[in-house]
């Protein structure tokens, strides 16, 4: 009972926090939306090539803004001491590691779910294909909320670059663009990617609270 | 017996002895796998171009091996905190990049006159490109922590998590049908390449092997010393 009060309280700090810094999210948002207007303005206003390479497009934009986020992650609670304080509450790194990722989910990675559908207007995609698109993002923004939260946790101490860890989250998420794209643009072999695509996601949030809990302590010992 | 893997004065002692005989034997070994390089027949079809074959593939040897090597003894010094693993990680990594790097430009300059083009997108040169960052990235990381005892945990464990791209380069050429011709040297079964490029393939790859071990005791001696130095 106890467990699950700590975890309220946990979700609702996060959502003041997240209601306080709505502009940041409008913000990565507009940044979603220029970068789809640059981007057809660089290759031309054709329906036909739009259409094609659609997917391709706003899932490389939707992993570049995702990345514009991680600043905000742990770096806030880390600076005011609040981790150290949720961890004398008793709960663990790792279980912090996990409920952040979960909010980081929530709070930043579905509101580009709710502008996806908008987004393909723009460069023409048929109904089907944006549903597919959306179940492959619900799928892999998971994935990226767990990469996050490696490369920022580990970034912590980054005081001299910390383009790194927009580094770090691009190398690993390569799976995941390659096979949620092929799902979105897929005909027949839907479930076996999707199949796949669980696949990373099970590896993903079993690698990822455990890494930045080391991370996080690393940091909270050398700082 | 085998402290010097971990005990960085035991490796010290050791390699003063050793590493004279290694450089002249590296010397050797290249100035024979050199010769019989000039010896070895022209392929049937590739003509001449295949000499390439004798740097592309120790070097992309070199790579892997330098990657497993940093795998290994970052598992162990996490694991066992010992911290000679974290000296060979930050000494090692800029030799595997730049071997990495070689095995890609001397595969694009094979590429060009044998498949026409510079760059394919397939499985096997996609997951040695992406091998390269990961080198680059432990790189940047190496130079951007400014404590010494968070930077070296760091690269470990990245290490540890980037190690799921070398399954995937070794097999990529089993697992995916690619325009890079499948392994022909360490198939289980017997080699299917001539002896006539084996034999020089066996000693451009030692040659390889030896002057990747040379630098790298010379810069772990260096990273040593700068250790010794900041405390």
């Amino acid at each position: 009972m106890q467990l699950i009060n700590k975890i309220i309280i946990f979700f609702v700090k996060e959502f003041k926090i997240s209601i306080k810094n709505l502009s940041d999210l409008f913000t990565n948002i507009v940044f979603f939306f220029l970068s789809i207007f640059i981007f057809i303005f660089s290759i031309g206003p054709d329906k036909q090539v739009l259409s094609t390479f659609g997917i391709g497009i706003l899932w490389a934009l939707l992993l570049l803004s995702s990345t514009l986020s991680l600043k905000k992650y742990y770096h806030d609670d880390f600076n005011n001491g609040s981790l150290i304080i949720m961890h004398m509450g008793g709960l663990s790194y790792e279980f912090i590691a996990i409920l952040k990722i979960i909010s980081h989910f929530i709070f930043v990675q579905l509101p580009f779910l709710i502008t996806i559908p908008i987004a393909s207007l723009f460069v023409n995609l048929p109904y089907s294909k944006i549903i597919l698109l959306l179940i492959s993002f619900f799928i892999g923004s998971l994935v990226l909320s767990c990469l996050g939260s490696i490369a920022a946790s580990m970034n912590l101490l980054n005081k001299r670059n910390f383009t790194l860890s927009s580094l770090i989250v691009m190398v690993f998420s390569i799976p995941v663009i390659i096979f949620s794209v092929g799902l979105a643009q897929s005909q027949e072999n839907i479930l076996s990617l999707l199949n796949i695509l669980f696949a990373i996601l099970l590896i993903f949030i079993s690698i990822s609270p455990w890494t930045s809990a080391v991370c996080i302590r690393l940091a909270l010992a050398n700082s | 017996m085998l402290g010097f893997l971990i005990n960085p004065n035991k490796f010290n002692k050791l390699t003063d002895i050793i590493l004279k005989p290694l450089f002249y034997l590296t010397a050797v070994i290249f100035l024979i796998g050199l010769i019989l390089i000039y010896y070895s027949p022209n392929d049937y079809q590739q003509g001449s171009t295949v000499r390439i074959m004798y740097i592309h593939v120790p070097s992309a040897w070199l790579a892997l091996l330098t990657y497993s090597i940093m795998t290994i003894y970052s598992i162990f010094a996490l694991a066992f905190r010992i911290p000679f693993g974290f000296i060979i990680n930050s000494a090692v990594a800029p030799i595997g990049a730049v071997f990495t790097l070689v095995c890609l430009v001397s595969g694009s300059l094979w590429g060009k006159p044998m498949w026409g083009t510079w760059w394919v997108w397939d499985a096997r040169l996609t997951s040695v490109a992406i091998l390269f960052i990961v080198y680059l990235i432990i790189i940047f990381i190496n130079y951007s922590f400014e404590k010494i005892e968070v930077k070296e945990k760091i690269i470990a464990i990245f290490v540890v998590i980037g190690s799921i791209n070398l399954p995937i380069i070794k097999f990529s050429v089993d697992w995916w049908n690619t325009l890079h011709q499948p392994a022909s040297i360490s198939k289980l079964s017997s080699p299917s390449i001539d002896p006539s490029m084996l034999k020089p393939l066996i000693a451009m790859t030692l040659a390889f092997t030896f002057i990747g071990l040379i630098i790298a005791i010379l810069r772990i001696k260096t990273e040593i010393i700068l250790r010794k130095k900041s405390i």
